[in-house]
Order: C-alpha cells, then sequence, then structure tokens
C-alpha cells in the first residue's frame, strides 16, 4: 500500500518510501523529476527549490511525510512549453552559464513574481539571496526577473 | 566511400599543463552514420534532409563552449544555426586527448574548427558546381544552401551525397574575419531552452534501467581506512542492498540515494578508523613549513639580471609576505558518476573535463583495456577544474566492479565535496621591490611557497615545468624591471591538490599586483602611471616561454581606467582599484574596482573590466565569463579551506560562503576591437579582480589587505 499521496505538477502521485525521505529524492530517484537539483542538502543553496502549495521551498529540507497531500510544482510543471515569463525572459537574457542552479532560481523567481508583480532590486536581491550560482550569473538575474516583470519587453 | 583521408594535427601545452591535440580525419566506420550523411571529418555530418550534426570537442561547464565551438564550424560552413544539432565528443579513435581547461578551447581548437568547416563547405561547392557544370568560383553558399551563377539553388542535403565522393581538400580558404555573419554577433546559449525547463541532463541525472546509487564513507583523514566496521544497522535501512569495500572507503549501494546516504549514516556510527599518516596535519604547522621554506632553496621560474645583488645595492628595499589560503571548488552539483559494468567492458556517464584520462584510469581499476570503457559526456554542473580530476570516476568504477550487476551512480554529499575535493594549495608569498636612488624599481623578488598542483596531477611526479607552472602569473610579471628573479619552494602537503578558476594566476597575481600597488604609493605615484610608466612601450617582448604584447596590456589598462574615470573625485570612504595581467599571454585584462567599507563590510559599488581576447566570437558569452569570474574573483576574498587533525574544518557552503547576489556589483565590460586570434575567457577575469579590490580597499581605507580571507578587522 503507497504510503504517501501527493500531488505533482498536476498529476496524483502515490509514493511509497520512508516518512523521513526529503522530498528532494522523492522527485529525483522516484519519480525521475531531475529537474529538481540536489546541491547541498543543507538547505543552504537553494538549488532544490520547488514550489508546495504555492510557495517556494527547499525540496531537501522537506520530508515527504510533511508533503502528503500537497501540490508540488517542480522546474518541469512551471509551464507547459517553457513558455513562463521567467523561463523566457532566462532565456532572452541568456543567463544560465553552466545551469545547474538555475531550476531553482526559477522556481524561486517565479514565487516571487506571483507574490510580487513588480519587485525591486532589493527584493530580487532578498529573494535570489538565498540561493547560491557558482558561476557568478546574478547580473543576469536580475535582468531576467525585471524582464519578466515587464512582460517580457526588454 | 573510399579511405580518404586527411590529418591535420595542432599540438599545444595548455595553461594547465594539459597536452591537447586534435585531429581532422575522415575515416567513416561501417556503421558509424548512414551511407547518405555526409561526413567528412570527426566534427560534422551535414544530413539528406539538411541538417547538420556537429560534435563538440570540449566539455561545457558554462563556460559556453557547446555554443562557441559549434558557431565556429557553422560560420565556415554557412550553415543555417536554426538546422545544428550537437553531439558531445567521446574518447575513441576520432578523440584521443579530450581534455577541456586552462581557458584553452577556443585558442586551441579554433583553426582546426574553422578548417573542418571550410573543408566541408569547399566539398559541398564542388559537387554544386559539377552538377551544374559550372566553375566553383561563381558559386557561393549561405545558410545551409549553394547557389549558383544562374539562380541554381541546392541545399547542402540534397548535396551531401555526392559531396561525400570528393577529395577532403588539404588547404581550404577560410573566411576573412570580415565576412562573419554569425561569429561576432550575440548568440544565445545552445543548452538555454533546455536548462530553464529542467531537461538539461548533468551528470547526476543519469537515469539508467536498473540503476542503483551508492554513497561511499571515506575517511575524514585522507589515507585514513576502516579498520572495523558493522553493516548489520546500515543494512537494515530500507533499500539498502550491499556494502563493499572499495579502495577509498566503504560503498553502500542502494536502490536511491537517500537510502545510500542513511545506510552510510548508519555504517559511519559503526566504523573504526586507521587514520594512517595525516592525522596531525593542520593549517597552522602547515604555514609554519611554508615560511621555512621562502628561506630555504627553491626552483627558478624565471630570472633577469642578478636581483639579489640589485635588492644589496638599493637605496630603498620594500617587502611585504601575501598569504593565500587553500581553496575548494564548490560546484553547484557534487562529484558523481554513473558506471556499468558488463561482461566485455563498461560504460560511464559523468560530468569531466577529462574524458580520455577517466577513461584510462576507470579501465586500470576495472582491469579492463581504455576502448573497452565507453565514456558518455554529460553537462557539467560547474567544472572550474574540479572535473579534470579523476579521483571521483575511478571511485566509482571501483564501486561498480566491487558491486557488480547493472549501472551504479555513485553520489558524493556537499560534505563529501568539500572534505576530499582537491584543493587549491594555499601559498605563502615573500616580494622584495629595490628602488635605485633615482626612484625608479630596479629589482624585483618573488618567491612562492606552497604545494605542486602540477605534482598531483602527474600522480606525484615533480615535471621540470613545475616552478612555472605555479609561478604563473608571478615569472611572466610584464613590467620593466632591470633584475628579476620568480621562484618556487614546494612544501609537500597530503592532500590531493587541483585547479582552480583560473589556477595559479589567482594567488600570484593578486600577491603582484597588490604589491606592485605598495610600491606605487611608497613611491608616492599613481597606481595607473606606475604600471604604464614600468611596462613602458616595448611591443612584444620575450617572457619565460611566452610572447607578451605590451601595446595590448597598455590598452586595456588605459581603457579600464578611463571607462572607471580613474582619477576622479570619489564619494567619501570609497576608493578605486586597478590592476591588470596578460593571462598566458593570450587574453589581457585590467579591472578597476570601485570600493567602500559599509557597517564593517567590504562593500564593491562597481567593477569595470577592459578586455582583449582576439576576435570575439560571441559578445554574450564573453560578458557572462567576465561577470562570472569577477564573482568567483570577489568570493574568493572571503573563502577558504583549514585543516584540523587531517580534515577540513569547511564542510559546507554555511562555513565557505559564496558571493550572493545582494553583494554582486555591477560589472561594466569594454572589449578592444581586435584582429589577433582568438582567446579563452573563461578564467582570465578572476585573477585580476582580487588585487583591483583589495588595492581599491586600500584607496577607500589607508589598509593593506596582505592575507586572505578578509576578516573584518582588516578594514575596522
Amino acid at each position: 500500500m503507497p504510503a504517501f499521496q501527493l500531488t505533482v505538477n498536476g498529476r496524483r502521485r502515490s509514493v511509497d518510501v520512508d516518512a523521513d525521505t526529503p522530498l528532494l529524492w522523492v522527485l529525483r530517484d522516484t519519480l525521475g523529476l531531475t529537474g529538481t537539483k540536489f546541491g547541498c542538502g543543507q538547505g543552504i543553496c537553494g538549488s532544490c527549490t520547488v514550489h508546495r502549495d504555492g510557495k517556494a521551498v527547499r525540496s531537501c529540507q522537506v520530508p515527504i511525510k510533511e508533503s502528503a497531500g500537497s501540490a508540488i510544482l517542480t522546474i518541469e510543471g512551471l509551464s507547459k512549453d517553457g513558455s513562463h515569463p521567467v523561463q523566457r525572459a532566462w532565456i532572452e537574457e541568456d543567463v544560465a552559464q553552466c545551469g545547474y542552479c538555475q531550476p531553482g532560481m526559477l522556481m524561486t523567481a517565479a514565487a516571487l513574481l506571483a507574490a510580487n508583480a513588480h519587485p525591486t532590486d532589493g527584493q530580487i536581491d532578498d529573494a535570489i539571496g538565498e540561493h547560491i550560482c557558482r558561476c557568478g550569473t546574478y547580473p543576469r538575474i536580475r535582468k531576467a526577473i525585471h524582464r519578466a516583470a515587464r512582460g517580457g519587453a526588454k | 566511400m573510399t579511405s580518404r583521408r586527411d590529418f591535420l594535427t595542432i599540438t599545444g601545452v595548455a595553461g594547465a599543463g594539459l597536452v591537447l591535440a586534435l585531429r581532422l580525419e575522415a575515416k567513416p566506420r561501417p556503421g558509424d552514420a548512414p551511407a547518405s550523411d555526409f561526413r567528412p571529418n570527426a566534427y560534422l555530418a551535414i544530413r539528406p534532409d539538411g541538417t547538420a550534426l556537429l560534435t563538440v570537442p570540449k566539455s561545457e561547464m558554462g563556460q559556453g563552449v557547446r555554443t562557441t565551438l559549434p558557431l565556429v564550424l557553422a560560420e565556415e560552413l554557412d550553415l543555417d544555426w536554426s538546422r545544428v544539432e550537437l553531439a558531445q565528443a567521446m574518447p575513441g579513435p576520432d578523440f584521443q586527448h579530450l581534455g577541456t581547461g586552462g581557458s584553452t578551447s577556443v585558442s586551441t581548437t579554433w583553426t582546426t574548427l574553422r578548417t573542418a568547416g571550410a573543408a566541408a563547405r569547399e566539398m559541398l561547392v564542388a559537387a554544386a558546381a559539377q552538377a551544374w557544370g559550372v566553375p566553383m568560383a561563381q558559386c557561393r553558399t549561405e545558410q545551409g544552401f549553394v547557389l549558383g551563377p544562374n539562380g541554381q539553388k541546392a541545399g547542402y542535403g540534397e548535396l551531401a551525397e555526392a559531396a561525400a565522393k570528393l577529395p577532403v581538400p588539404k588547404a581550404p580558404r577560410l573566411k576573412n574575419p570580415a565576412e562573419f555573419r554569425l561569429l561576432g554577433r550575440p548568440t544565445l546559449r545552445v543548452d538555454g531552452p533546455k536548462i530553464v525547463v529542467g531537461k538539461a541532463l548533468f551528470g547526476l541525472d543519469t537515469r539508467r534501467p536498473g540503476q542503483r546509487f551508492a554513497a561511499v564513507l571515506r575517511c575524514p583523514v585522507v589515507g585514513g581506512q576502516p579498520k572495523a566496521w558493522d553493516e548489520t544497522k546500515a543494512k537494515a535501512v530500507r533499500g539498502v542492498k550491499a556494502v563493499v569495500k572499495v579502495p577509498t572507503g566503504l560503498a553502500v549501494i542502494a536502490d536511491g540515494t537517500w537510502a545510500a546516504f542513511k545506510g552510510r549514516e548508519a555504517l559511519a556510527a559503526t566504523v573504526t578508523w586507521d587514520e594512517g599518516l595525516h592525522q596531525d596535519f593542520n593549517s597552522k604547522d602547515l604555514e609554519t613549513r611554508m615560511r621555512a621554506a621562502l628561506d630555504g632553496p627553491a626552483d627558478v621560474a624565471r630570472k633577469a639580471g642578478d636581483a639579489g645583488a640589485a635588492l644589496k645595492a638599493s637605496a630603498r628595499v620594500i617587502e611585504a609576505e601575501y598569504f593565500f589560503p587553500f581553496q575548494a571548488h564548490a560546484t553547484m552539483e557534487p562529484m558523481n558518476a554513473t558506471v556499468q559494468a558488463r561482461a566485455d567492458g563498461a560504460e560511464m556517464w559523468l560530468g569531466t573535463q577529462a574524458p580520455n584520462t577517466s577513461q584510462e584510469r576507470a579501465a586500470k581499476a576495472m582491469g579492463l583495456k581504455t576502448e573497452q570503457v565507453k565514456v558518455n559526456v554529460a553537462l557539467l554542473g560547474g567544472g572550474f577544474g574540479r572535473r579534470s580530476g579523476t579521483d571521483f570516476s575511478t571511485e566509482a568504477a571501483q564501486v561498480a566492479k566491487a558491486a557488480g550487476g547493472g549501472p551504479i551512480q555513485v553520489v558524493w554529499s556537499r560534505e563529501d565535496d568539500f572534505r576530499h575535493d582537491q584543493f587549491h594549495p594555499a601559498t605563502l608569498h615573500r616580494l622584495k621591490a629595490g628602488v635605485d636612488g633615482q626612484g625608479r624599481l630596479a629589482a624585483w623578488s618573488h618567491r612562492i611557497a606552497g604545494g605542486a598542483v602540477l605534482r598531483s596531477w602527474l600522480e606525484g611526479h615533480k615535471s621540470p615545468g613545475q616552478a612555472e607552472t605555479e609561478a604563473n602569473g608571478a615569472h611572466d610579471i610584464p613590467y620593466d624591471i632591470p633584475a628579476l628573479e620568480v621562484a618556487f619552494a614546494e612544501v609537500r602537503v597530503p592532500v590531493a591538490l587541483g585547479w582552480w578558476r583560473a589556477i595559479e594566476i589567482v594567488p600570484n597575481v593578486f600577491a603582484r599586483e597588490c604589491f606592485l600597488d605598495e610600491v606605487a604609493h611608497a613611491l608616492g605615484k599613481d597606481p595607473l602611471q606606475f604600471r604604464l610608466d614600468l611596462l613602458g612601450r616595448r611591443g612584444k617582448v620575450k617572457v619565460g616561454r611566452d610572447e607578451v604584447d605590451i601595446t595590448r596590456l597598455r590598452r586595456v589598462l588605459e581603457l579600464a581606467a578611463e571607462k572607471a574615470g580613474w582619477g576622479r573625485k570619489v564619494p567619501p570612504g570609497h576608493g578605486l582599484g586597478i590592476a591588470c595581467h596578460a593571462y598566458d599571454a593570450r587574453t589581457y585584462l585590467a579591472e578597476v574596482a570601485e570600493v567602500s567599507v559599509e557597517k564593517g563590510d567590504l562593500r564593491v559599488h562597481r567593477v569595470t573590466a577592459a578586455v582583449d581576447c582576439g576576435i570575439v566570437l560571441n559578445p554574450t558569452g564573453l560578458e557572462g565569463q567576465v561577470e562570472g569570474g569577477i564573482a568567483w574573483g570577489i568570493s574568493a576574498l572571503s573563502s577558504q579551506i583549514t585543516f584540523e587533525k587531517g580534515r577540513t574544518v569547511q564542510e559546507g557552503y554555511d562555513t565557505f560562503p559564496v558571493l550572493r547576489q545582494p553583494d554582486m556589483p555591477p560589472v561594466d565590460v569594454h572589449v578592444v576591437a581586435s584582429a589577433e586570434a582568438p582567446s579563452g575567457m573563461g578564467e582570465p577575469p578572476v585573477p585580476v579582480c582580487l588585487p583591483a579590490v583589495l588595492n581599491a580597499l586600500f584607496a577607500a581605507t589607508g589598509k593593506r589587505v596582505r592575507r586572505l580571507p578578509l576578516t573584518p578587522g582588516d578594514f575596522a
């Protein structure tokens, strides 16, 4: 009997895993959704960020037992075809370098814009400041979030 | 098809000491590709439908090679960029020396890839000209088509089969840069669309049928081994399948990453270690040894005149000691590799900067012949030199061999990644400047003590080029100083060492350019003018085995200074600092930083960079590398790895801080138009950033920082 029920990217899923298994590993290893990245497992780098019931959370710090019944949105479900404003802005500003941390960045950016349609630089700093990008794509992340807020206009 | 062959070998020695050889070779093998494909060399295939498959011979780790290198091919071939697909080169007969490092990807492949593209283009034109019965000279190419003199038009796909029957031209005509249509214009990263939807595949995203996951319990002390352990509790963890002994420790194999981690934790609680020879290794004692080494024998990396005598004869000697700590790479994607052992060989999937070396060493570890191991190179979630190492891939091969069965992914936790990095070594620098009676810099001595990365790379061997490699950035000091000596005193360390983004040039240019600033201030000279005067107007000068073009270096210095408003009145508490370097005598860079101290913290307000990297291939990529390099440089001011009782003190991003969004300054990038051959941009922006910022800090506060990482006391 599957132990935990949750909705992932709009689809109901049942997963039979230990209750302390972090959501990150359920997504990556059980459900095969590898877009959510493992960066530190310490809740520090933000690479594993997903939305739980609309809020950005660190999936490495959320045991599956705390996500039962929740609606989870991952980078694979942010849009059907890469057309979410942050995804489009990310491409147009050529943000990514190695790209590894970017799914987490995008999920935080999407949550930020959902809560605040026109964030200031300071508000972007606060939200993205919770993440690490070792390549140093920060200037373009800021530009891309502003671009997405403007509906894609440069 | 006939056995046409065309060899073109280019061998260069990379800054990182890697030997790279690329060759163009037409060697179709049965089953390689449909016979109707046009495949004149290992880099490209044109299919009958007109799409082109380009093979990327370098590993993508964020520096943009999967965009830039195919652009070079597509440019000479006049391809429709939207109809290009990419394949990643795999070790094998066509690619025997794959390696990515030292910011050499562009400089070492430029001519090869252009020639590969141009040769294919000429063959397509020849096929069309034959079919139309017109001279080749009357045909031209555009966006994947050959156009004839009388309105004829044929797609490359239609011509592919006929072109494949023609001889490969040995010396095809290369385009004049003025004819470039793709290069020199902003081109978006090809992997961008996949990255933003989570479909870009990194090594850790490898998922094979029947795949299992493993975590290795390693002794936190280098060289230590498990003496006794109890597997009962580990095996009781749900999902754990086995515990196997491997040379690096104990591998816990499970059906998921989390189970492997949990099983390993249970196992760790039971293990007794034999910590081996290095359990007392610590940073403090090492520094004492480094200081002693500064007074002992050293290998000379460069010598001009008699620096010792000139220092003695100097009217004034300025002396300082600089310290740069151990550093971790801290790539966002922790180390990992997936290996499948099979009856007749093995296959691996991993992000690596060293595909062939990984293949060779994994084969050796598994008792196989090199060619029995197939290596699939995934995207790298950061490389920065860490993935030039083969420790993690060899270990994964050992785990797969010991465990048998299907594919196994060995996953490093973040703690593993910090504890068992191949660290960039700490170095202690003693610099002396002798000033003559006329106030001129007459003598320079730069002595460096620390571990040798090259020896670690060569698995313990000392190369004759060791001093030059470890003193890179110091021995190629471009200033005109009559008597000069740069030497490296090796201090052996037990931990594995590895190249970092911008290699030894980071600590060496930090010490060199900060100390030069000290000398300028001590002599009451403006730091920019002091540098320009010392550079002089000498044109091209031989520095070691390289030739530095002083004119290019002057130009970036002057440009950065002009754009940053050098000499302007800055707000109270602010300061401007400048530094420059000719990176491996190929990429010329100067940066000006504006900083202040706010609430006890260093604040970098802006960095203005001027770059001459020869012909610019992709301006968007270039600017991104400068921004990223500056982020890395500022980050390097605050991070360090220290050792106590043979272990790293730091094992997470909480204790090894990496620059974050709020501390990223605006970066202005100014590019010098150049017709010189293009050179790399992944690393060169890093080294000059540190001294530019610290020199600015001095200008702002009067405090000279000679020891990293920064501590609040440095500018309180």
